[in-house]
């Protein structure tokens, strides 16, 4: 378990989706979740970095866990999530203060997210609007993100949710490449996938 | 005017019945800030060092800070500083609740009481009225009774500070309790109140804070709510089981201490731990006025429902007497409230005197998991009867008249809570320079050993952990001086607070002022004491510790290596290697003329 998440965690950062210290990653078993430590080094994850507490009830090993861990949980309550990538992908995040929804331009982007909602929090980080909100979207989307923070992305495995994660901040970056040329990226192929 | 102080301060003399309202100096204000800053700058001044504790010479200091009763996050505390009579060195306590609240509302700032009565008396302080009033018809009251008849007599609406039957006979455990049970438990200061035949201090006023910059107070008010919020510590686990929540955490690193720290991992945790404590017998939850965070329980036992135990209590009435059995715990919690006792030196005591018992020392019919024998022992402590006349001079004293005083575990006297320093180096080092004695408050090192507050850091290593002591030591004095409560400071650092303190006071204050601050208090503590006596040599945990490896548990084979740390520790303080603050370091910080 801890090696994958340390995989996980040091592509996220290598690939700079996340700062040093930002960003985290759980996973569900059962009525158990394990989401890493709050204040952890995503590329440095070490033992004692992951906290297994429970999905419903908190116990002692909450004071340890992930800010997002609110977060995560309502994801996992609500949807089949099995795993939570929360990142701070730079591109998307530019995107998304700019944007009510993210179209991705290049075929990949198109093909696997088809378009990334973004969700307004006045409170963005541990929030409980989040809680309410994010899991909604994320019944219909693999990724979505909070305007000016960052990435939730889902999936069965933390692979498929880095997966999303990865694919939103390359498309991020080839909207931002486009439009940097000139281009206006609203007439390539975006009205398809405004009705996903 | 004076914005977030009053600049004022009572003082009241028990011998001659004067009372007398002075001016504070601004310039102590700005230097001190409040609470345990201006508390111990006013004692120092006031109360010379000495060798031995003094006595009815002695003052107490009751001092609020500048945030107190503005209503920010956390603020509705206030300190008391003296003598300690069980450590015998400078000691401040603090708690919460409303009594802090009550004395900015009286218009001050600080309440000095010096002198003694001849006879049983109560200081009630109300709508601007100061008295010295007859507390014959109170004297021999448990805590609740005695603020029930003063309640009777001034109003709900007053807030009551008082000392139970402990107190009045001098027990060095003995607390001094607010209202509904807020304890500034530590150090024996109620015996300071009892010595003095001060029963209680009743508050009542009106007088509001007055804050320079409204709008950046508020700016700052939901800055400091956010983190609150985010962070789970002060959002989930501290709401939903309190303090309690740390059982299971410290039993499964191997740092609860069990059986007067003969091991350091006890195996009933579970059985006592937060998690049963919010299934099996809390009432409800509460907290202090306007706090967010609400960490304090109420819960049923056997004699009805009252507020705890907190963790150190359950440590200290449980683990530390072999107890795993939540009922009897909740009882001696409920004991300690009434009477006036300071929990976890009392079950400390308790279980130092157990160990002695076990080993042939001490005859006394009370061994380890006697929960019973532990209740009726603690009302012997609280009366002085038979056995509980020595344990009510606390674990040193008592271990010490048996010819073994390394069954003490303590440090400078005071018994050392509820966290085992052989798997948390940089706590037995904060418990070791600790200017009050073992207190595991003052530099908090649980925050980054376990918590991760900032970082974490490797909880085994004793590198680096003299410099982050420091640090700890410094910002936490300036925080107890605001005076903020520490759970919100778990999320919050320093520099939301020195803004906020800029917003109440309109004087502007960086980060770096608030350690400097903290760093001048730790420096006049340190320097009282040095010259009430105490040495480098006094900076040392017990032999157990440092040279008795944890026999089980996570921590198993450690022991805590405290002199790896204390020559750092007295290099980068800039005191002399026999713990001296230089003369350079007492120029730099001001303290030239601070002793008395």
């Amino acid at each position: 378990m801890l090696k994958t998440f340390q995989q996980i965690g040091r592509d996220l950062f290598k690939a700079g989706l996340n700062s040093s210290h930002s960003g985290n990653i759980s996973i569900r078993s059962g009525d158990r979740i394990i989401i890493t430590r709050r204040g952890s080094m995503l590329g440095h994850l070490q033992e004692g970095d992951l906290i297994e507490t429970g999905l419903e009830k908190n116990d002692s090993r909450i004071t340890l866990a992930s800010t997002e861990i609110k977060v995560h949980r309502a994801i996992y309550r609500k949807t089949s999530a099995l795993a939570v990538v929360h990142a701070h992908p730079p591109y998307a995040i530019s995107l998304s203060l700019l944007e009510d929804e993210i179209v991705p331009l290049d075929s990949e982007g198109s093909y696997l997210l088809h378009r990334i909602p973004v969700v307004r929090a006045e409170h963005t980080i541990g929030s409980s609007e989040l809680e309410e909100m994010l899991p909604e979207v994320l019944k219909e989307y693999k990724v979505a993100m909070v305007r000016g923070h960052g990435s939730f992305a889902v999936g069965q495995l933390p692979e498929e949710a880095y997966q999303w994660t990865s694919s939103l901040d390359h498309s991020s970056r080839i909207i931002f490449i486009t439009r940097s040329l000139g281009h206006n990226p609203l007439s390539v192929g975006t009205q398809k996938n405004k009705v996903w | 005017m004076t914005f977030g102080w009053h600049g004022k301060l009572l003082r009241i003399n028990l011998a001659n019945k004067t009372i007398g309202r002075e001016s504070i100096d601004p310039g102590i204000l700005h230097r001190w800030i409040g609470g345990r800053g201006l508390g111990v700058a006013l004692l120092a001044r006031e109360v010379p060092p000495s060798p031995d504790p003094p006595g009815i010479e002695n003052k107490l200091i009751f001092s609020a800070g500048p945030l107190t009763g503005t209503g920010a996050p956390g603020s509705g505390r206030f300190s008391l500083v003296s003598r300690s009579p069980l450590t015998g060195t400078i000691f401040d306590c603090n708690a919460g609740g409303l009594w802090g609240i009550m004395l900015k509302k009286c218009g001050y700032d600080a309440l000095i009481i010096e002198g003694g009565s001849s006879l049983p008396c109560y200081l009630a302080v109300i709508d601007g009225q100061c008295s010295i009033l007859d507390a014959g018809g109170l004297w021999g009251l448990d805590i609740p009774s005695c603020c029930s008849a003063l309640k009777a007599v001034h109003g709900d609406g007053v807030s009551v500070a008082s000392i139970g039957p402990a107190g009045e006979n001098g027990v060095l455990q003995a607390s001094v309790i607010t209202d509904d049970g807020r304890s500034l438990g530590r150090g024996g200061l109620g015996a300071v109140m009892g010595a003095k035949n001060l029963k209680a201090v009743v508050l009542m006023g009106r007088q509001k804070t007055v804050l320079a910059d409204q709008a950046k107070y508020k700016y700052m008010f939901c800055e400091i709510g956010k983190w609150i919020k985010a962070n789970p510590i002060t959002s989930q686990g501290l709401p939903e089981f309190g303090t309690p929540v740390l059982v299971n955490l410290f039993n499964e690193l191997g740092a609860l201490p069990a059986y007067n720290f003969q091991k350091s991992y006890f195996s009933g945790a579970n059985k006592i731990s937060g998690e049963t404590i919010a299934e099996t017998v809390t009432v409800k939850r509460t907290g202090c006025r306007g706090c967010p965070v609400r960490c304090t329980r109420v819960t049923r036992g056997r004699s009805g429902a009252g507020h705890g135990p907190e963790y150190e209590t359950i440590w200290s009435m449980g683990p530390q007497c072999g107890i795993d059995d939540l009922d009897t715990i909740i009882e001696a919690n409920r004991l300690c409230n009434i009477l006036g006792m300071d929990t976890i030196s009392t079950g400390s005591t308790l279980g130092c005197a157990m160990e002695l018992a076990q080993r042939g020392h001490l005859d006394i019919p009370l061994g380890f998991g006697d929960g019973e024998g532990l209740l009726e022992m603690i009302y012997k402590m609280a009366y002085r009867k038979d056995a509980g006349d020595s344990l009510a001079e606390g674990s040193y004293r008592l271990a010490s008249g048996c010819g073994q005083p390394g069954y003490a575990m303590q440090v400078k006297k005071l018994e050392i809570p509820a966290y085992d320093p052989r798997g948390l180096q940089g706590m037995g080092l904060g418990f070791a320079t600790s200017n009050r004695g073992a207190c595991h408050l003052r530099a908090y090192m649980v925050g980054t050993e376990v918590l991760g507050i900032p970082k974490r850091t490797d909880r085994f290593s004793t590198g680096g952990k003299a410099g982050l002591t420091i640090f700890n030591q410094n910002v936490n004095a300036a925080i107890d001086s605001l005076s903020v409560c520490r759970f919100i400071c778990l999320a919050v650092s320093e520099e939301y607070w020195a803004r906020m303190l800029t917003a109440v006071t309109g004087i502007s204050y960086q980060p770096q002022d608030l350690h400097l601050i903290g760093e001048r208090i730790w420096n006049l503590e340190r320097l009282y004491n040095l010259k009430s006596g105490f040495t480098s040599a006094d900076d040392r945990l017990p032999q157990r510790l440092t040279d008795e490896p944890a026999a089980e548990g996570p921590s198993r084979g450690h022991v805590a290596r405290l002199d790896e740390m204390m020559g750092e520790y007295y290099r980068f303080r800039g005191w002399s290697p026999d713990g001296v603050p230089t003369e350079t370091k007492i120029a730099r910080l001001g303290l030239e003329e601070m002793i008395c």
